[in-house]
């Protein structure tokens, strides 16, 4: 599915394609929570570009659009003592500015 | 990383009760609703001003939190001073008046129920039925509203129609989706491929910059949704999120110990299922598609509504007959 609105940039990476989410710390208003910096998983799909919410927030003028992917996750690679399947997952919304590969 | 980022801590257990909304919090919700609505203030500056409370953040009431973030916003976009919402709250609480009744003792109640005469519980009440003044932050919120009002930039009409949607409307919706996804095959695989063009096409107006991804349960695959950031929730949709959906347990937990969360809604599923955790933390919000159940192939509409609830569309729970 995507957004045909904010179709204007390229995205960087496809579906299935192997990523790890940056773990550098941030100031401010951000969308990627703690416990999934510095893990690595998949992209699920590309949804669009949307507004930067780190500019949004601060109301900076001309907010960049990035582009916005859904990743997933295997459960037992984010959490070292998980306790349930091996095969659950996790899945969330990461910007890609805050992929490293 | 503010004091609202909580996913992976350990937390109390959930109740998983939903204790809705009194006029309250309905009313601020109202105001927030209608203020982004007008996008005179967008989420993401609601949010920052919230997670800028510090140690503050945890120990107000949701509601209190969202009435500091809104203050915070309107007066650094310079809309409304602090001296503007100050006079105005000193000016309604003057004229605010609740009304003093004689109630009798709820407990000493009778109805009829089933043929056989029951005593009121306390919980058979809604909060402010038990007469109770409004909370501070109503006051601001109050304030807020009527000075907007006051300077045309939103209408006291607008929130009332935000708390009616809320009350009438949007609880209803999700519900109507699922059923039309099981009646009708075309209509589900649309659904799952586009969501939001296919509740579109029902002629359901959802007003959200948000979009909407289905997620449908199968044997295989189990899915739930947590925001552990805030609580991003298809509202519009499902209408208000749930009291535990908003609170500090479930937004804790869900991410990493998803299996006792569902237990303690009553769901215990196989090991052999994938549960598969969407923390809705951007721009995406969703629906899960709960699985029909077996025994129903000849049901009605009116029927199959009967047995879904909004839990089971956020995926704590499953449909039974």
């Amino acid at each position: 599915m995507i957004n045909k609105k904010k179709e204007i940039l390229e995205p960087k990476y496809k579906s299935l394609n192997k990523v790890k989410i940056d773990d550098r710390i941030s100031e401010g208003h951000c969308r990627t929570p703690a416990y999934i910096r510095g893990k690595v998983g998949i992209i699920e799909r590309y949804c669009g570009n949307f507004p930067n919410p780190e500019h949004i927030a601060h109301q900076l003028p001309n907010p960049a659009l990035v582009p916005l992917y859904r990743c997933r996750f295997y459960q037992k690679d984010i959490w070292p003592n998980y306790s349930g399947g091996a095969s659950d997952t996790l899945e969330l919304e990461i910007y890609e500015h805050w992929i490293v590969n | 990383m503010g004091p609202h980022d909580i996913g992976g801590e350990n937390a109390n257990k959930i109740n998983p009760k939903d204790q809705g909304m009194n006029y309250w919090e309905k009313f601020s919700n109202g105001l927030r609703i209608a203020v982004s609505a007008k996008k005179i203030i967008v989420l993401d500056e609601l949010r920052l001003a919230s997670e800028s409370l510090g140690n503050e953040y945890f120990k107000m009431e949701y509601f209190e939190r969202n009435s500091m973030a809104m203050i915070s916003c309107v007066i650094k976009k310079k809309l409304i001073s602090e001296k503007e919402i100050k006079d105005k709250i000193a000016i309604i609480k003057n004229n605010f008046d609740v009304p003093i009744i004689e109630l009798p003792n709820k407990e000493s109640i009778k109805h009829i129920h089933d043929n056989k005469e029951n005593p009121h519980q306390k919980g058979d009440f809604v909060e402010d039925e038990y007469g109770e003044g409004p909370p501070e932050y109503f006051f601001k919120m109050m304030a807020i509203a009527q000075i907007l009002s006051e300077k045309n930039i939103i209408s006291m009409n607008d929130i009332q129609t935000k708390i009616d949607q809320f009350d009438n409307e949007f609880p209803s919706r999700g519900i109507k989706v699922v059923v039309k996804a099981w009646q009708d095959k075309n209509f589900r695989e649309f659904l799952i491929e586009n969501a939001k063009d296919a509740i579109a096409s029902m002629g359901i107006k959802l007003e959200t910059f948000a979009d909407i991804i289905c997620m449908p349960q199968s044997s295989s695959i189990h899915n739930m949704v947590v925001c552990t950031l805030c609580s991003c929730y298809p509202r519009t949709l499902l209408g208000m999120p749930p009291t535990w959906y908003k609170s500090r347990s479930y937004r804790s937990r869900v991410v990493h110990e998803p299996r006792s969360v569902l237990a303690e809604f009553g769901t215990i599923l196989s090991p052999d299922v994938e549960i598969r955790v969407h923390d809705s933390n951007a721009d995406m919000r969703y629906l899960i598609l709960p699985m029909r159940p077996d025994g129903t192939e000849q049901w009605s509409e009116e029927k199959l509504t009967s047995i879904i609830s909004r839990d089971h569309l956020v995926g704590v729970r499953i449909p039974k007959i």
